[in-house]
């Protein structure tokens, strides 16, 4: 037993060591092909002005970091407005009135049902053009918020409302009727029934999803660019097209969302530790090791031997 | 067995049971549920006195854990009536005239009060506040796995009573003594045996200073060697003059406990007497044949 378990493990960090080389050996080729500027095709070659990708990732300018921040601020408060809605819309989708319910499925329906940037165009120039409603511009002092940035908001958190409203009614169903019966036993009336002892458990089961819809905002957000808002993809569009020079800002950009996208992931990792209160440890998700390298099997292989030895 | 050292005195940690204005705590009057076309409690008529403990036996699917769920409403009900302390529970009896038409017409009879009246499920808010009266503890625990044990017996009287923290902390670690797990406060219910989460289920109901306490097969999901501490705290409880109603099999706590017990089957209550009556000499064949399988 032990040998053929020793044996499988030395098989499979070869076939890793194998997948490596491979990759690096193929990053290896983009790079020089590149950098000497021969690609395949035949015609003049390409003269690559790597500075330009360089500056945009250690030294960007204004433009970038404030796209970077629009993008980061926009994607959090959108989201934000995504899960309270999400779980006022998964509430009434389960409730015993049915004209919540209607309510509820003609939201999930809509906005989940059409593409997001027909939303964002047809809700914002759609509706500005018709002068039936304006979208405001918002005077904090300080900051203002052009209109466009305030529909660009409302209308990524509302789309986001749609998919939450089933993440949170899953997380919901999830949870044991018994601890439904055992608050109502207690005295409990509906609204501290949800809020103290169906949600906080939901979301345990909520948090993985919600990560996953998370990662979207943080890329859904350079949709915004059809409402000219200079967010992080606009910025680097604009810039590329003014100087056509595509390549080097955009390997500049795709660095800049796989920032965020990483370090996200590290955040993610960390709330589903602290959510686990209370459960197995085992439940507590992947630690940021885990998650860089892909410790699943392994993950697995616990939790079948924790269900075993139960 | 290993029973926990309950030290007596369960009602004093919660500062005694408020005494109900009538001495009848319960009282079904033909109560009638349906599932669909399953008709699983037919007429059932109950009465529990102050203080009383009342076991209900049966074969499973008798109706016997329906019963008590609907005397806290977890369960609707389609006709007849469960008071409790004197309050219909779940309900409230509606006239079946509208407000309008009680008016008096001239030239038409008025409709009198023995009119047949209808129940409506009472509001939400309402019921609620019923049910702080009574206490449950169900099979399968139902803990809070979210909160430590100090945390689940607090939460109702906090959120519900609005008790404040301090106070509510007391009289919580006052139960946990009670029921023997002083030590096991700031325990997740993950990490607590079956009798153990079932003491602190216990305790987080009579947190709430229920004047009615029901148990719904308390012992059913645990180990054997569990089953005797949570009976050791039930029947203190019993002792201590807690209103109860038990649906439990366990012969030697409804000996020792029980003022009554009750026989159901097939949604009837077949006999009722006390324990003595019902397990030695029972007058109906069908709990001598149940007794039979049990014993």
């Amino acid at each position: 037993m032990v040998d053929s378990i020793r044996s499988l493990r030395t098989r499979r960090a070869l076939l890793a060591g194998f997948l490596v080389l491979v990759a690096i050996s193929l990053a290896a080729w983009l790079a020089i092909s590149l950098a000497a500027g021969t690609g395949q095709t035949k015609g003049a070659s390409y003269h690559f002005r790597w500075y330009i990708t360089y500056d945009s990732i250690f030294a960007p300018d204004g433009s970038i970091i404030s796209g970077l921040w629009l993008t980061i601020s926009v994607s959090v408060i959108a989201q934000v407005l995504g899960v309270g809605l999400g779980i006022l819309a998964a509430l009434a989708k389960m409730a015993r009135i049915w004209p919540f319910r209607i309510v509820s499925n003609l939201y999930i329906w809509f906005f989940r049902g059409t593409p997001l940037i027909l939303q964002l165009s047809f809700l914002f120039y759609g509706i500005q053009t018709t002068r039936v409603f304006t979208w405001p511009l918002i005077d904090f002092g300080p900051i203002v918020i052009a209109p466009e940035v305030v529909a660009g908001v409302v209308i990524l958190g509302v789309n986001e409302g749609a998919y939450m409203a089933e993440i949170v009614r899953a997380g919901i169903l999830a949870i044991d009727p018994g601890q439904t019966e055992a608050a109502k036993s207690l005295g409990m009336t509906y609204s501290q029934t949800m809020r103290r002892i169906v949600l906080p458990q939901a979301a345990r089961v909520i948090i993985p999803p919600l990560g996953n819809e998370f990662n979207n905002m943080l890329k859904n957000t350079s949709l915004l660019s059809a409402l000219s808002i200079f967010e992080l993809y606009y910025t680097f569009s604009s810039k590329a097209n003014t100087t056509l020079i595509y390549f080097e800002y955009m390997i500049a950009c795709c660095f800049w969302y796989l920032l965020l996208t990483t370090i996200w992931g590290f955040v993610q990792a960390w709330i589903e530790r602290r959510f686990s209160k209370g459960t197995t440890t085992s439940s507590a998700g992947p630690g940021w090791r885990e998650r860089l390298l892909g410790g699943r099997r392994r993950q697995q292989a616990e939790e079948i031997a924790i269900l075993g030895g139960h | 067995m290993t029973a926990p050292h309950v030290s007596g005195d369960l009602l004093g940690a919660i500062g005694g049971v408020p005494r109900p204005e009538t001495d009848v705590v319960v009282d079904a009057r033909d109560v009638n549920k349906w599932f669909g076309r399953l008709h699983v409690l037919k007429n059932v008529c109950l009465q529990v006195r102050r203080q009383e403990t009342v076991v209900v036996i049966g074969p499973s699917g008798s109706g016997k854990t329906t019963f008590i769920r609907c005397v806290n409403h977890l369960e609707k009900i389609q006709s007849g009536r469960i008071f409790v302390n004197g309050r219909l529970i779940g309900y409230r009896e509606a006239a079946a005239t509208s407000r309008l038409a009680r008016l008096h017409v001239p030239g038409r009879p008025g409709r009198s009060g023995s009119d047949r009246k209808k129940l409506v499920e009472d509001r939400e808010k309402n019921i609620a506040r019923q049910r702080q009266e009574i206490g449950m503890v169900f099979q399968r625990f139902n803990l809070f796995p979210h909160m430590t044990a100090i945390e689940n017996i607090v939460e109702a009287p906090i959120q519900v009573r609005g008790t404040p923290r301090d106070e509510a902390m007391t009289m919580g670690r006052a139960l946990l003594e009670r029921v023997g797990l002083a030590a096991k406060e700031n325990v997740y219910p993950n990490q607590l045996s079956g009798g153990q989460q079932q003491r602190i289920a216990i305790a987080r109901a009579l947190a709430m200073k229920p004047a009615l306490m029901l148990f719904d097969e308390p012992t059913s999901a645990l180990d054997p060697e569990m089953i005797g501490e949570v009976l050791e705290v039930m029947k203190e409880l019993a002792r201590e003059g807690m209103t109860m109603i038990v649906v439990s099999h366990e012969m030697g706590f409804a000996r020792e406990a029980a003022n009554r017990v009750v026989m159901m089957d097939e949604g009837v209550i077949v006999e009722e007497g006390t324990p003595d009556q019902v397990f030695s000499a029972p007058a109906q064949e069908r709990t001598k044949a149940f007794l039979s399988k049990i014993l």
